[in-house]
Protein backbone atom coordinates (compact mmCIF):
# COMPACT_ATOMS: atom_id res chain seq x y z
CA UNK A 1 0.00 0.00 0.00
CA UNK A 2 1.03 3.57 -0.55
CA UNK A 3 2.42 5.41 2.47
CA UNK A 4 0.10 8.24 3.72
CA UNK A 5 -0.07 11.52 1.83
CA UNK A 6 -0.13 13.59 4.96
CA UNK A 7 2.19 12.45 7.90
CA UNK A 8 1.70 13.98 11.18
CA UNK A 9 0.42 17.12 11.16
CA UNK A 10 1.51 20.63 8.47
CA UNK A 11 0.97 24.15 8.37
CA UNK A 12 0.38 25.04 4.62
CA UNK A 13 -0.79 27.81 2.68
CA UNK A 14 -2.98 26.90 -0.13
CA UNK A 15 -6.71 27.54 -2.00
CA UNK A 16 -9.77 25.97 -1.16
CA UNK A 17 -10.09 23.65 -4.08
CA UNK A 18 -6.67 22.21 -2.91
CA UNK A 19 -7.51 21.88 0.17
CA UNK A 20 -10.88 19.40 -0.56
CA UNK A 21 -8.71 17.48 -2.47
CA UNK A 22 -5.88 16.64 0.42
CA UNK A 23 -8.51 16.29 2.91
CA UNK A 24 -10.02 13.75 0.43
CA UNK A 25 -6.82 12.32 0.35
CA UNK A 26 -6.47 12.31 3.89
CA UNK A 27 -10.11 10.68 4.40
CA UNK A 28 -9.03 7.45 2.27
CA UNK A 29 -11.25 8.35 -0.55
CA UNK A 30 -10.89 5.81 -3.11
CA UNK A 31 -12.54 7.75 -6.25
CA UNK A 32 -13.76 10.96 -7.28
CA UNK A 33 -16.21 11.41 -9.89
CA UNK A 34 -16.57 15.14 -11.90
CA UNK A 35 -17.41 17.40 -14.32
CA UNK A 36 -15.49 20.41 -14.59
CA UNK A 37 -16.84 23.87 -13.53
CA UNK A 38 -15.94 26.74 -12.22
CA UNK A 39 -15.10 27.80 -9.16
CA UNK A 40 -14.48 24.53 -8.05
CA UNK A 41 -12.66 23.04 -11.13
CA UNK A 42 -8.84 22.73 -8.86
CA UNK A 43 -10.65 20.08 -6.60
CA UNK A 44 -10.80 18.07 -9.76
CA UNK A 45 -7.05 19.27 -11.13
CA UNK A 46 -5.46 18.70 -7.69
CA UNK A 47 -7.47 15.35 -7.37
CA UNK A 48 -6.22 14.04 -10.76
CA UNK A 49 -2.10 15.49 -9.55
CA UNK A 50 -2.31 13.87 -6.27
CA UNK A 51 -4.23 10.59 -6.66
CA UNK A 52 -2.59 7.91 -8.67
CA UNK A 53 0.83 8.77 -6.39
CA UNK A 54 -1.57 6.89 -3.60
CA UNK A 55 -3.51 4.54 -5.74
CA UNK A 56 -6.86 6.34 -5.91
CA UNK A 57 -9.02 6.93 -9.18
CA UNK A 58 -10.83 9.70 -11.00
CA UNK A 59 -13.45 9.69 -13.86
CA UNK A 60 -14.64 12.31 -15.76
CA UNK A 61 -18.20 12.08 -16.58
CA UNK A 62 -19.79 13.74 -20.06
CA UNK A 63 -21.50 15.81 -17.23
CA UNK A 64 -23.26 16.56 -13.87
CA UNK A 65 -26.21 13.95 -14.15
CA UNK A 66 -23.51 11.49 -14.78
CA UNK A 67 -20.92 13.06 -12.16
CA UNK A 68 -23.74 12.42 -9.20
CA UNK A 69 -25.14 8.83 -11.04
CA UNK A 70 -21.45 7.48 -10.98
CA UNK A 71 -20.73 8.77 -7.90
CA UNK A 72 -23.81 6.57 -6.96
CA UNK A 73 -22.35 3.84 -8.73
CA UNK A 74 -19.24 3.94 -6.74
CA UNK A 75 -20.76 3.93 -3.23
CA UNK A 76 -22.62 1.15 -4.00
CA UNK A 77 -20.21 -1.03 -5.13
CA UNK A 78 -18.53 0.29 -1.54
CA UNK A 79 -15.86 2.80 -2.87
CA UNK A 80 -15.57 5.87 -0.55
CA UNK A 81 -16.55 8.13 -3.31
CA UNK A 82 -17.02 11.70 -3.80
CA UNK A 83 -18.09 14.89 -6.07
CA UNK A 84 -17.73 18.10 -6.83
CA UNK A 85 -19.32 20.41 -8.37
CA UNK A 86 -21.38 24.35 -8.31
CA UNK A 87 -23.99 26.59 -9.92
CA UNK A 88 -25.77 25.18 -12.91
CA UNK A 89 -23.82 21.57 -12.51
CA UNK A 90 -25.07 20.98 -8.90
CA UNK A 91 -28.29 21.87 -10.57
CA UNK A 92 -28.03 18.73 -12.69
CA UNK A 93 -27.20 16.71 -9.89
CA UNK A 94 -29.96 16.73 -7.76
CA UNK A 95 -31.85 13.95 -9.45
CA UNK A 96 -28.79 11.82 -8.06
CA UNK A 97 -28.48 13.47 -4.57
CA UNK A 98 -32.67 12.51 -4.92
CA UNK A 99 -31.56 9.04 -5.72
CA UNK A 100 -28.80 8.75 -2.46
CA UNK A 101 -31.63 10.12 -0.17
CA UNK A 102 -34.27 7.32 -1.19
CA UNK A 103 -31.55 4.37 -1.81
CA UNK A 104 -29.44 5.94 1.95
CA UNK A 105 -26.16 6.13 -0.38
CA UNK A 106 -23.79 7.54 1.35
CA UNK A 107 -21.76 9.88 -1.40
CA UNK A 108 -20.52 12.94 -0.61
CA UNK A 109 -21.05 15.99 -2.27
CA UNK A 110 -18.57 19.33 -2.17
CA UNK A 111 -20.15 22.50 -3.44
CA UNK A 112 -18.37 25.75 -3.96
CA UNK A 113 -21.10 28.05 -4.99
CA UNK A 114 -20.91 30.43 -7.46
CA UNK A 115 -23.40 33.43 -8.56
CA UNK A 116 -26.91 32.47 -9.96
CA UNK A 117 -29.61 32.12 -11.42
CA UNK A 118 -28.53 30.41 -14.42
CA UNK A 119 -24.65 31.13 -15.10
CA UNK A 120 -24.84 34.38 -13.86
CA UNK A 121 -21.00 34.54 -12.44
CA UNK A 122 -18.36 32.09 -11.58
CA UNK A 123 -17.48 33.71 -8.50
CA UNK A 124 -18.85 33.53 -5.17
CA UNK A 125 -22.86 33.83 -3.31
CA UNK A 126 -24.60 31.68 -0.81
CA UNK A 127 -27.54 31.44 -3.36
CA UNK A 128 -27.08 27.54 -3.48
CA UNK A 129 -28.40 26.96 0.23
CA UNK A 130 -31.95 25.88 -1.14
CA UNK A 131 -30.90 23.59 -3.37
CA UNK A 132 -28.29 21.94 -1.27
CA UNK A 133 -30.61 21.29 1.35
CA UNK A 134 -33.54 20.75 -0.18
CA UNK A 135 -32.94 20.24 -4.21
CA UNK A 136 -34.66 17.57 -6.30
CA UNK A 137 -37.86 15.95 -5.92
CA UNK A 138 -37.58 14.60 -2.40
CA UNK A 139 -37.98 15.95 1.41
CA UNK A 140 -33.91 17.02 1.57
CA UNK A 141 -32.83 14.49 3.71
CA UNK A 142 -29.49 15.10 3.38
CA UNK A 143 -26.29 16.40 5.79
CA UNK A 144 -25.10 19.88 4.72
CA UNK A 145 -22.09 21.51 6.68
CA UNK A 146 -21.49 24.96 5.76
CA UNK A 147 -17.83 25.71 6.15
CA UNK A 148 -15.95 28.96 6.55
CA UNK A 149 -12.60 28.70 6.94
CA UNK A 150 -10.05 26.73 5.07
CA UNK A 151 -9.40 24.72 8.38
CA UNK A 152 -12.55 23.79 8.34
CA UNK A 153 -12.99 22.75 4.55
CA UNK A 154 -10.67 20.43 5.71
CA UNK A 155 -11.90 19.01 9.19
CA UNK A 156 -15.58 19.24 7.04
CA UNK A 157 -15.03 17.15 4.05
CA UNK A 158 -12.59 14.55 5.86
CA UNK A 159 -15.76 14.19 8.59
CA UNK A 160 -18.79 14.35 5.92
CA UNK A 161 -17.20 10.89 4.41
CA UNK A 162 -17.76 9.31 8.18
CA UNK A 163 -21.27 10.80 9.02
CA UNK A 164 -22.87 9.64 5.21
CA UNK A 165 -21.27 6.09 5.95
CA UNK A 166 -22.70 6.02 9.66
CA UNK A 167 -25.75 7.03 8.98
CA UNK A 168 -26.54 6.56 5.33
CA UNK A 169 -27.23 9.60 4.33
CA UNK A 170 -25.83 11.61 1.37
CA UNK A 171 -23.89 14.39 2.71
CA UNK A 172 -22.86 17.74 1.31
CA UNK A 173 -19.85 20.09 2.02
CA UNK A 174 -21.24 23.56 1.48
CA UNK A 175 -17.94 25.97 0.62
CA UNK A 176 -18.37 29.56 -1.85
CA UNK A 177 -16.27 30.49 -4.54
CA UNK A 178 -14.37 33.05 -2.27
CA UNK A 179 -13.51 29.51 -0.09
CA UNK A 180 -12.60 27.56 -3.09
CA UNK A 181 -9.86 30.23 -4.59
CA UNK A 182 -8.70 32.09 -1.59
CA UNK A 183 -5.25 31.36 -0.21
CA UNK A 184 -5.02 30.91 4.17
CA UNK A 185 -2.96 29.49 6.13
CA UNK A 186 -4.45 26.07 7.92
CA UNK A 187 -3.02 22.34 9.35
CA UNK A 188 -3.44 19.50 7.13
CA UNK A 189 -3.42 16.23 9.25
CA UNK A 190 -3.45 12.47 9.15
CA UNK A 191 -6.67 11.82 10.86
CA UNK A 192 -5.28 9.26 12.58
CA UNK A 193 -3.37 11.57 15.12
CA UNK A 194 -6.67 13.37 15.75
CA UNK A 195 -8.34 10.13 16.69
CA UNK A 196 -10.09 10.05 13.51
CA UNK A 197 -11.08 6.47 12.36
CA UNK A 198 -12.85 6.28 9.26
CA UNK A 199 -16.01 4.48 9.15
CA UNK A 200 -15.78 1.17 7.46
CA UNK A 201 -17.36 1.13 3.90
CA UNK A 202 -18.84 -2.08 2.43
CA UNK A 203 -20.26 -2.78 -1.23
CA UNK A 204 -24.36 -2.56 -0.64
CA UNK A 205 -24.59 -5.29 -4.41
CA UNK A 206 -23.60 -8.50 -4.86
CA UNK A 207 -23.22 -9.18 -0.79
CA UNK A 208 -22.22 -13.45 -0.43
CA UNK A 209 -24.79 -15.75 0.26
CA UNK A 210 -28.66 -15.91 -0.64
CA UNK A 211 -30.57 -13.11 0.63
CA UNK A 212 -33.46 -14.08 2.41
CA UNK A 213 -32.22 -17.15 3.30
CA UNK A 214 -28.17 -16.39 4.44
CA UNK A 215 -29.07 -12.91 5.29
CA UNK A 216 -31.13 -9.58 4.73
CA UNK A 217 -31.99 -9.10 1.19
CA UNK A 218 -30.55 -5.49 0.16
CA UNK A 219 -33.48 -3.67 -0.95
CA UNK A 220 -31.97 -0.72 -3.16
CA UNK A 221 -35.39 0.53 -4.42
CA UNK A 222 -36.20 4.01 -5.49
CA UNK A 223 -39.41 2.70 -7.64
CA UNK A 224 -42.61 1.80 -6.01
CA UNK A 225 -46.01 0.70 -7.46
CA UNK A 226 -48.19 2.11 -4.90
CA UNK A 227 -49.53 5.85 -3.07
CA UNK A 228 -49.38 3.58 0.30
CA UNK A 229 -45.86 1.92 -0.53
CA UNK A 230 -44.36 4.84 -1.12
CA UNK A 231 -45.89 7.17 2.21
CA UNK A 232 -44.53 4.30 4.32
CA UNK A 233 -41.44 4.42 2.89
CA UNK A 234 -40.65 7.96 2.83
CA UNK A 235 -42.07 8.45 6.64
CA UNK A 236 -39.45 6.23 7.64
CA UNK A 237 -36.60 7.78 5.71
CA UNK A 238 -38.25 10.92 7.68
CA UNK A 239 -38.15 9.70 11.18
CA UNK A 240 -34.78 8.19 10.63
CA UNK A 241 -33.71 11.39 9.54
CA UNK A 242 -35.56 12.76 12.82
CA UNK A 243 -33.95 10.51 15.00
CA UNK A 244 -30.01 11.03 13.52
CA UNK A 245 -30.45 14.96 13.46
CA UNK A 246 -30.10 15.51 17.36
CA UNK A 247 -26.43 13.74 17.12
CA UNK A 248 -25.58 15.35 13.65
CA UNK A 249 -26.71 19.30 14.35
CA UNK A 250 -23.35 21.62 14.82
CA UNK A 251 -24.04 25.62 15.55
CA UNK A 252 -21.82 27.96 17.29
CA UNK A 253 -22.60 31.06 19.49
CA UNK A 254 -20.59 34.28 19.69
CA UNK A 255 -21.84 36.22 22.71
CA UNK A 256 -25.35 35.52 22.52
CA UNK A 257 -26.11 34.78 26.39
CA UNK A 258 -27.01 38.59 26.85
CA UNK A 259 -27.49 39.40 23.16
CA UNK A 260 -30.30 42.19 22.31
CA UNK A 261 -28.94 41.60 18.18
CA UNK A 262 -27.98 38.79 17.39
CA UNK A 263 -26.94 38.70 13.69
CA UNK A 264 -27.61 34.91 12.07
CA UNK A 265 -24.90 34.28 9.45
CA UNK A 266 -23.34 31.13 7.70
CA UNK A 267 -20.69 29.60 5.54
CA UNK A 268 -18.05 32.59 5.33
CA UNK A 269 -20.44 35.42 6.37
CA UNK A 270 -19.83 33.99 9.90
CA UNK A 271 -16.01 35.62 9.98
CA UNK A 272 -17.75 39.39 9.08
CA UNK A 273 -20.41 38.80 12.02
CA UNK A 274 -17.81 37.61 14.21
CA UNK A 275 -15.57 40.26 13.73
CA UNK A 276 -18.77 42.77 13.82
CA UNK A 277 -19.84 41.64 17.37
CA UNK A 278 -16.51 42.11 18.57
CA UNK A 279 -16.68 45.70 17.03
CA UNK A 280 -20.12 46.62 18.58
CA UNK A 281 -19.51 44.79 21.78
CA UNK A 282 -16.27 47.04 22.29
CA UNK A 283 -18.62 50.22 21.61
CA UNK A 284 -21.17 48.77 24.14
CA UNK A 285 -23.87 47.38 21.63
CA UNK A 286 -24.82 44.14 23.10
CA UNK A 287 -24.51 41.98 19.81
CA UNK A 288 -24.20 38.35 19.53
CA UNK A 289 -24.21 35.95 16.63
CA UNK A 290 -25.66 32.77 16.12
CA UNK A 291 -23.85 30.47 13.30
CA UNK A 292 -25.46 27.08 11.75
CA UNK A 293 -22.78 24.99 10.93
CA UNK A 294 -25.61 21.99 9.27
CA UNK A 295 -27.83 24.11 7.47
CA UNK A 296 -29.43 19.86 7.28
CA UNK A 297 -30.31 19.50 10.00
CA UNK A 298 -31.00 22.66 11.61
CA UNK A 299 -30.48 23.84 14.88
CA UNK A 300 -33.63 25.20 15.12
CA UNK A 301 -34.68 24.14 19.40
CA UNK A 302 -31.01 25.90 20.09
CA UNK A 303 -31.80 29.06 17.85
CA UNK A 304 -35.42 29.30 19.06
CA UNK A 305 -34.16 30.08 22.58
CA UNK A 306 -32.35 32.56 21.61
CA UNK A 307 -34.69 34.03 19.38
CA UNK A 308 -36.77 34.34 22.76
CA UNK A 309 -34.42 36.47 24.64
CA UNK A 310 -33.39 38.78 21.59
CA UNK A 311 -35.24 41.88 20.65
CA UNK A 312 -33.67 42.11 16.78
CA UNK A 313 -32.42 39.43 14.32
CA UNK A 314 -30.44 39.89 11.77
CA UNK A 315 -30.42 37.96 8.84
CA UNK A 316 -26.61 38.66 7.20
CA UNK A 317 -26.10 36.34 3.75
CA UNK A 318 -25.08 36.64 0.13
CA UNK A 319 -28.30 35.38 -0.84
CA UNK A 320 -31.86 36.94 -1.04
CA UNK A 321 -33.22 34.81 1.91
CA UNK A 322 -32.22 31.35 1.52
CA UNK A 323 -31.12 31.44 4.82
CA UNK A 324 -34.19 33.65 6.47
CA UNK A 325 -36.40 30.98 4.63
CA UNK A 326 -34.39 28.14 7.25
CA UNK A 327 -34.51 30.53 10.13
CA UNK A 328 -38.26 31.45 10.26
CA UNK A 329 -39.03 28.01 9.41
CA UNK A 330 -37.29 27.03 12.50
CA UNK A 331 -38.51 29.81 14.71
CA UNK A 332 -41.89 30.18 13.29
CA UNK A 333 -44.24 31.60 16.32
CA UNK A 334 -41.86 33.61 17.99
CA UNK A 335 -42.24 37.77 17.63
CA UNK A 336 -39.28 38.77 17.66
CA UNK A 337 -38.83 41.17 14.72
CA UNK A 338 -36.47 39.84 12.15
CA UNK A 339 -34.46 42.12 9.49
CA UNK A 340 -32.94 41.39 6.10
CA UNK A 341 -29.65 42.18 5.01
CA UNK A 342 -29.47 40.72 1.93
CA UNK A 343 -26.41 40.86 -0.70
CA UNK A 344 -27.19 37.93 -2.89
CA UNK A 345 -23.76 36.98 -5.07
CA UNK A 346 -21.84 39.73 -3.14
CA UNK A 347 -19.23 39.30 -0.47
CA UNK A 348 -20.46 41.09 3.46
CA UNK A 349 -17.53 42.43 5.38
CA UNK A 350 -17.88 42.70 8.75
CA UNK A 351 -17.64 46.79 8.78
CA UNK A 352 -20.81 46.94 6.37
CA UNK A 353 -22.82 45.20 9.71
CA UNK A 354 -21.38 46.86 11.97
CA UNK A 355 -22.60 50.24 10.13
CA UNK A 356 -25.70 48.45 9.43
CA UNK A 357 -26.59 47.54 13.07
CA UNK A 358 -25.63 50.96 14.44
CA UNK A 359 -28.13 51.83 11.61
CA UNK A 360 -31.19 50.00 12.93
CA UNK B 1 -6.73 43.99 17.57
CA UNK B 2 -4.28 43.72 15.93
CA UNK B 3 -4.23 45.81 12.34
CA UNK B 4 -5.00 44.09 8.91
CA UNK B 5 -2.85 45.84 6.36
CA UNK B 6 -5.39 45.35 3.08
CA UNK B 7 -3.97 45.81 -0.17
CA UNK B 8 -5.93 46.07 -3.64
CA UNK B 9 -3.56 45.49 -6.64
CA UNK B 10 -5.14 45.99 -10.23
CA UNK B 11 -3.79 45.70 -13.60
CA UNK B 12 -4.39 44.68 -17.10
CA UNK B 13 -4.60 40.83 -17.24
CA UNK B 14 -0.60 40.08 -17.86
CA UNK B 15 0.91 43.23 -15.96
CA UNK B 16 1.93 40.07 -13.32
CA UNK B 17 -0.41 41.38 -10.27
CA UNK B 18 -1.68 37.92 -9.44
CA UNK B 19 1.48 36.88 -9.50
CA UNK B 20 3.00 39.56 -7.17
CA UNK B 21 0.21 39.46 -5.31
CA UNK B 22 1.23 35.83 -4.37
CA UNK B 23 4.77 36.51 -3.66
CA UNK B 24 3.94 39.03 -1.26
CA UNK B 25 0.97 36.68 1.20
CA UNK B 26 3.79 33.97 0.44
CA UNK B 27 6.53 36.01 2.29
CA UNK B 28 3.86 37.41 5.14
CA UNK B 29 3.35 33.54 5.53
CA UNK B 30 6.63 31.88 5.87
CA UNK B 31 7.10 34.82 8.50
CA UNK B 32 4.62 33.44 10.32
CA UNK B 33 1.96 35.98 9.90
CA UNK B 34 -1.72 35.06 9.06
CA UNK B 35 -2.25 36.26 5.01
CA UNK B 36 -5.41 36.20 2.97
CA UNK B 37 -5.31 36.53 -0.72
CA UNK B 38 -7.95 36.28 -3.07
CA UNK B 39 -7.73 36.67 -6.95
CA UNK B 40 -11.08 38.78 -8.32
CA UNK B 41 -11.93 36.06 -11.91
CA UNK B 42 -14.05 36.39 -14.02
CA UNK B 43 -15.64 34.09 -17.06
CA UNK B 44 -12.85 35.78 -19.75
CA UNK B 45 -10.17 33.71 -20.82
CA UNK B 46 -7.96 36.93 -20.90
CA UNK B 47 -7.92 40.80 -20.77
CA UNK B 48 -9.67 42.61 -18.69
CA UNK B 49 -8.68 44.33 -15.11
CA UNK B 50 -7.71 41.69 -12.95
CA UNK B 51 -7.67 42.68 -9.36
CA UNK B 52 -5.76 41.20 -6.55
CA UNK B 53 -7.14 41.65 -2.63
CA UNK B 54 -4.34 40.90 0.29
CA UNK B 55 -4.60 40.95 3.55
CA UNK B 56 -1.71 40.50 6.19
CA UNK B 57 -2.14 40.68 10.38
CA UNK B 58 -1.11 38.62 13.25
CA UNK B 59 -4.35 37.19 13.89
CA UNK B 60 -6.72 35.13 11.81
CA UNK B 61 -8.67 37.42 8.93
CA UNK B 62 -12.18 37.75 8.72
CA UNK B 63 -14.20 38.52 5.33
CA UNK B 64 -11.96 37.87 2.11
CA UNK B 65 -12.40 41.05 0.99
CA UNK B 66 -13.16 44.29 1.83
CA UNK B 67 -14.83 47.88 2.11
CA UNK B 68 -11.43 49.92 1.93
CA UNK B 69 -7.77 49.21 1.28
CA UNK B 70 -4.35 50.82 3.24
CA UNK B 71 -3.31 50.71 -0.28
CA UNK B 72 -4.42 50.27 -3.74
CA UNK B 73 -1.63 50.09 -7.03
CA UNK B 74 -3.46 50.45 -10.11
CA UNK B 75 -2.06 50.03 -13.01
CA UNK B 76 -3.82 50.93 -16.28
CA UNK B 77 -6.64 53.33 -16.81
CA UNK B 78 -9.41 50.82 -16.08
CA UNK B 79 -7.48 49.47 -13.37
CA UNK B 80 -8.00 52.87 -11.73
CA UNK B 81 -11.76 53.16 -12.07
CA UNK B 82 -12.04 49.90 -11.27
CA UNK B 83 -10.81 50.32 -7.67
CA UNK B 84 -11.18 53.99 -6.54
CA UNK B 85 -13.79 52.26 -4.63
CA UNK B 86 -11.71 50.94 -2.25
CA UNK B 87 -10.37 54.52 -1.61
CA UNK B 88 -11.20 56.25 1.58
CA UNK B 89 -9.22 58.97 3.72
CA UNK B 90 -6.78 56.31 5.39
CA UNK B 91 -5.84 54.56 1.84
CA UNK B 92 -2.63 55.52 -0.17
CA UNK B 93 -3.58 55.55 -3.89
CA UNK B 94 -0.70 54.80 -5.73
CA UNK B 95 -0.95 54.61 -10.02
CA UNK B 96 1.68 54.76 -12.80
CA UNK B 97 2.49 57.96 -14.63
CA UNK B 98 1.94 56.17 -18.01
CA UNK B 99 -1.23 55.92 -17.73
CA UNK B 100 -2.92 58.48 -19.97
CA UNK B 101 -6.24 60.76 -19.46
CA UNK B 102 -7.21 59.47 -16.10
CA UNK B 103 -6.30 63.18 -14.13
CA UNK B 104 -10.06 63.62 -13.68
CA UNK B 105 -11.02 60.18 -12.33
CA UNK B 106 -8.19 60.07 -9.84
CA UNK B 107 -9.95 59.49 -6.16
CA UNK B 108 -9.93 62.63 -4.51
CA UNK B 109 -10.50 61.16 -0.95
CA UNK B 110 -7.08 59.17 -0.58
CA UNK B 111 -4.86 59.97 2.40
CA UNK B 112 -2.12 60.11 -0.51
CA UNK B 113 -2.26 60.41 -4.17
CA UNK B 114 1.02 59.14 -5.42
CA UNK B 115 2.26 58.35 -9.57
CA UNK B 116 5.25 56.53 -9.76
CA UNK B 117 7.23 55.78 -12.90
CA UNK B 118 7.24 51.96 -12.78
CA UNK B 119 6.83 51.72 -16.34
CA UNK B 120 9.19 53.53 -17.17
CA UNK B 121 11.79 52.87 -15.09
CA UNK B 122 11.20 49.00 -16.06
CA UNK B 123 11.53 50.05 -19.36
CA UNK B 124 14.84 52.24 -19.68
CA UNK B 125 16.61 51.54 -16.53
CA UNK B 126 16.50 47.61 -15.88
CA UNK B 127 14.00 45.22 -18.45
CA UNK B 128 9.93 45.04 -18.66
CA UNK B 129 9.51 42.14 -17.33
CA UNK B 130 10.19 43.50 -13.77
CA UNK B 131 7.74 45.72 -14.33
CA UNK B 132 5.68 43.88 -11.49
CA UNK B 133 8.51 43.34 -9.40
CA UNK B 134 9.09 47.14 -9.37
CA UNK B 135 5.77 47.31 -7.83
CA UNK B 136 5.93 44.61 -5.52
CA UNK B 137 9.08 47.01 -3.83
CA UNK B 138 6.38 50.10 -4.19
CA UNK B 139 3.73 47.86 -1.97
CA UNK B 140 6.36 46.79 0.75
CA UNK B 141 7.62 50.33 1.13
CA UNK B 142 3.88 51.92 1.31
CA UNK B 143 2.66 49.56 4.09
CA UNK B 144 6.26 47.78 5.58
CA UNK B 145 3.78 44.92 6.86
CA UNK B 146 6.75 42.62 6.07
CA UNK B 147 10.65 42.72 5.61
CA UNK B 148 12.25 43.34 2.35
CA UNK B 149 14.09 40.29 3.07
CA UNK B 150 11.63 37.77 3.32
CA UNK B 151 10.48 39.06 -0.18
CA UNK B 152 14.02 38.40 -1.18
CA UNK B 153 13.48 34.77 0.38
CA UNK B 154 9.95 34.65 -1.40
CA UNK B 155 11.03 35.04 -4.70
CA UNK B 156 14.58 33.00 -4.84
CA UNK B 157 11.82 29.93 -3.60
CA UNK B 158 9.57 31.14 -7.00
CA UNK B 159 12.25 32.25 -9.19
CA UNK B 160 14.98 30.08 -7.95
CA UNK B 161 15.60 27.41 -10.81
CA UNK B 162 15.78 30.82 -13.47
CA UNK B 163 18.22 32.14 -11.04
CA UNK B 164 20.33 29.68 -11.09
CA UNK B 165 20.27 29.10 -14.83
CA UNK B 166 21.15 32.60 -15.43
CA UNK B 167 22.51 34.37 -11.92
CA UNK B 168 22.10 38.22 -14.08
CA UNK B 169 17.80 37.85 -13.66
CA UNK B 170 18.61 37.77 -9.71
CA UNK B 171 20.42 40.89 -9.93
CA UNK B 172 17.96 42.33 -11.86
CA UNK B 173 15.01 41.44 -10.19
CA UNK B 174 16.95 42.25 -6.38
CA UNK B 175 17.57 45.90 -8.16
CA UNK B 176 13.82 46.32 -9.27
CA UNK B 177 12.66 45.73 -5.94
CA UNK B 178 14.91 48.12 -4.29
CA UNK B 179 13.81 50.83 -6.99
CA UNK B 180 10.45 50.19 -6.52
CA UNK B 181 11.04 51.17 -2.31
CA UNK B 182 13.18 53.83 -3.23
CA UNK B 183 10.61 55.18 -5.49
CA UNK B 184 7.85 55.68 -2.81
CA UNK B 185 10.01 56.40 0.11
CA UNK B 186 11.16 59.60 -1.66
CA UNK B 187 7.62 60.01 -2.26
CA UNK B 188 5.34 59.02 1.38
Amino acid sequence: MAEKPIQGEKRVFMTGNEVVAWAALAADVDIMYGYPITPQNEIMHYWTRLAPKYDRKFLQTEDEISAGFTTCGGVLSGKRAFTATAGPGNTLMQEAMTMAEMMRIPLVQVVQQRGGPSTATVIYSQQEVTMTCYGGNGEGLRIVYSTGSHQELFDYTIKAFNIAWKYRFPTCVLGDGYQAKMRESLYIYDPAIKGIEMTNTYPFVGSDGMPGIDREPNHLRNTYNTEEELYEVVKNLVTEYEKISPEVVEYQTFDTDDAEIVIIAHGIVTRAAQAAVNSLREQGIKAGHFRPVTLRPFAGEQLRAIAKKAKKIIVAESAQGQLRKLVTDAIYGESVPLENYFKPGQGITAEELVDYVKGL
Amino acid sequence: MAKTVKIALAGEGGQGVQSVAGIMVEAAYEEGREALYIPNFGVEQRGGVSVAYCQISDEKIGSPKFVYADLVIALSDRAVLRTKQYVNQDTIFIYDTSIEGIENDLPTNAKKILAIPALEIAKKELHPRVFNVIIMGVAIAATDFVDMKAIQTALEKKLGYKFEQDPKLRDLNFKALARGAELVKDLL
